[in-house]
């Protein structure tokens, strides 16, 4: 398809950006920034681990959007556009997971707590694996489509609850303020650190977004070959 | 209205097959008894914990419970394509809605009347002077549980592994419930009014009133078939 | 009612049911949709009767659009599926008063018992559906539509249940239903006895029509064009 090309080179274009600007986090993440006082060399993970989790929240966002967009008006590519967000949701979620996990070890001495943040992903985890779980079990395509448009938006809807009620929960006899997350266990933000979070944290979005375009590419192409066979099977 | 008296339409024959079927209510009632025995044999439970812990088994012994009437909500329409039949008339699909989402409702409800007694009696609880206030917070949340439930029961409707599928998407998003009713209970088990957990039933009663609304308006979509 | 069909197809999966089909039916109609086992016949009912989504194509009512939002629309579509749309615990009364009321026609006792004593069932008023077999709940069914006088009726194969007074009591209805000025589409295998009641036949054969027209007597294109797509005469 030579419609394809210049998005190929444009899709290349932002991996390559995405890698540069991940290894330059990462160089000022392990370099430049200065050892954390308290935690050590380990805190430094939070780079990666702050970003991660930002990229899923943004990844379901897309999901949330594209659920919409598609119930409104059942276009193929804006059920695409939930589907891959979803499973990169589930992705960047899953390492999110895991970093904390490793973060969590050194720190405080075990692998998984029942800390809010924690949970909270955890639980974002299980929402979105059921939303792919939902869509393979359907046969009918669009039926799958629509079913999983709804859980999309119902899901998202209930996100702000789920995050109220696993807060308050935490922090029980304390009264119910507002929404924030506990601090980070930082004292001072030195620069060096900031500069290194925003640097990973573009990097990893420009990375999100070359995996989303792949995906969406990849939704497109499957899109094409079913509609092509279906043509083709036309007697 | 027209939404009111379709919803009731539907309701009443729901209704008048259950009591004749009765395979709905009996399976989550003797269902729901059985987990009670299960939790007592697994939890050895001494008479200062059962208090701390009457809340969150008797949620789990509700969630099973309803999933079970969840899974078998549309099960009067499933045989002679019944469904079919509802979708073709005039029927609102917001009516339909509502009338499973009651439908469900009045059973959990029925189940929970006998089970809470149960709970007291098997536990040896003696705060039988409580029992209005657990019934009331139960209530609510069986409200939130049937309306979430019943738009994902018909969301899984066509879906393979139905009856795992169901609990799979539903039990995260009703993790608010669960929290809140749980908290609830609690409190009033350990004082005997609500006090410090009131802004947990606040949650209750907005998640209640949020996904009600949603669920009528958008069962629409929900129903469609194939 | 008026019926309008424009290049209407549906596809399940890699297979098309129907292709193509273009209609334009007038009230007062009785239309025979005739073909072979596989043609499509059901797949139109059906997507007539707005149970499941055309894949390409549009469907007008009375010049509009047939969308399943609107609900005083569907009151006006009937189908009518031997021994289904009831519900086999509840009596055959109350199936007519659940319907009735549904669709907001009169259900007062006596219209009730004047429609089931017009199919012979008056006397099994009060007993479980689940009884009946399978040529009773057909003319319970038509008992019901009797009672529901939508514009448009479409009928999948009833003759395969009825006895012989229950064909002749389906003919009368279906007579009488289009003297109203009433259309029905009537989809069978029973070729000789549907096209004797019919004042148009419809051929579907792999999901294309290859035969449309007004009844006439005799009609030697509609013995070609039966013996060309049913080479061993009545299915």
């Amino acid at each position: 398809m030579k419609k394809g090309q210049p998005q190929k080179s444009r899709a290349r274009f932002l991996g390559a950006l995405a890698l540069i600007t991940i290894a330059f986090g990462l160089y000022w993440a392990l370099v430049q920034a200065p050892r954390d006082a308290l935690q050590g060399d380990v805190q430094r993970i939070m780079y990666l681990h702050l970003p991660s989790i930002l990229t899923a929240y943004l990844s379901f966002f897309l999901v949330f959007i594209g659920s919409c967009l598609y119930l409104w008006k059942r276009e193929k590519r804006d059920d695409n556009l939930a589907h891959s967000a979803a499973e990169l949701g589930v992705l960047f979620t899953a390492l999110t997971i895991i970093e904390g996990s490793i973060w969590g070890k050194p720190t405080w001495g075990v692998w998984w707590t029942w800390d809010a943040r924690l949970t909270l992903t955890a639980i974002l985890l299980l929402i979105y694996s059921g939303y792919l779980m939902l869509r393979s079990l359907i046969d009918d395509e669009d039926r799958a489509a629509l079913s999983a448009a709804i859980l999309g938006i119902v899901g998202f809807l209930d996100i702000p609850l789920i995050h109220m009620s696993v807060y308050w929960w935490r922090t029980l006899h304390q009264p119910p303020s507002i929404l924030r997350p506990d601090k980070l266990p930082w004292e001072n933000v030195h620069p060096a650190m900031l500069t290194a979070l925003a640097i990973n944290f573009v990097g990893f979005l420009l990375l999100y977004f070359y995996l989303l375009s792949l995906r969406l590419h990849l939704g497109e192409v499957r899109s094409e070959i079913k509609t092509r066979r279906l043509n083709q099977g036309a007697f | 209205m027209k939404l009111l008296r379709e919803t009731y339409l539907v309701l009443r024959k729901d209704l008048v097959l259950q009591l004749r079927r009765r395979d709905s209510l009996l399976t989550m009632f003797f269902f729901g008894t059985l987990l009670l025995f299960v939790f007592h044999l697994s939890f050895d439970l001494v008479p200062d914990r059962v208090s701390e812990m009457a809340p969150g088994l008797l949620w789990l012994a509700f969630l099973f419970t309803g999933t079970l009437g969840l899974a078998q909500l549309f099960g009067a329409e499933r045989e002679n394509q019944c469904l079919d039949a509802l979708l073709l008339s005039p029927l609102d699909r917001g009516a339909l809605f509502l009338a499973k989402a009651c439908l469900n409702f009045i059973l959990m409800l029925l189940v929970e009347l006998v089970i809470i007694p149960l709970f007291w009696i098997l536990f040896n609880l003696q705060t039988w002077n409580l029992l209005p206030q657990v019934f009331l917070i139960a209530l609510l949340g069986t409200l939130g549980f049937c309306v979430l439930g019943t738009v994902m029961s018909a969301l899984t409707l066509r879906a393979r592994a139905r009856e795992l599928l169901l609990p799979l998407v539903l039990f995260p998003l009703m993790i608010p419930i669960i929290l809140a009713t749980i908290q609830c209970l609690g409190a009033v088990l350990r004082g005997g009014e609500l006090g410090d957990a009131l802004p947990w039933l606040r949650l209750l009663i907005g998640f209640d009133v949020i996904f009600l609304t949603l669920g009528v308006l958008v069962f629409d979509w929900v129903i469609e078939i194939e | 009612m008026h019926l309008t069909v424009k290049k209407l197809s549906k596809a399940y999966g890699f297979f098309w049911a129907l292709k193509d089909l273009n209609l334009d039916l007038v009230p007062g109609e009785l239309v025979a949709l005739l073909g072979p086992n596989g043609a499509g016949k059901t797949t139109l009912l059906k997507l007539i009767a707005g149970l499941t989504p055309a894949s390409l194509g549009k469907i007008e009512l009375d010049r509009m659009p047939l969308s399943r939002a609107s609900g005083s629309s569907r009151a006006q579509i009937g189908l009518l599926a031997p021994a289904a749309h009831l519900y086999e615990d509840l009596t055959v009364r109350e199936n007519l008063e659940f319907f009735t009321s549904l669709y907001g026609r009169k259900n007062d006792a006596g219209n009730i018992s004047s429609a089931l004593a017009s199919v012979d069932l008056g006397d099994r008023a009060d007993e479980f559906v689940s009884t009946l077999s399978s040529g009773m709940k057909c003319r319970l069914s038509i008992a019901k539509w009797d009672l529901l006088e939508p514009g448009l009726l479409l009928l999948d194969e009833p003759y395969g249940v009825l006895d012989g007074s229950g064909v002749d009591l389906l003919e009368e209805f279906l007579k009488a239903h289009c003297r109203k000025g009433n259309l029905v589409i009537l989809a069978s295998h029973h070729v000789s006895r549907v096209l004797k009641i019919s004042s148009r036949a419809i051929i579907l054969h792999q999901g294309r029509m290859t035969f449309n027209a007004p009844r006439q007597q005799p009609w030697p294109e509609f013995d070609q064009a039966f013996r060309e797509f049913l080479p061993h005469g009545e299915a």
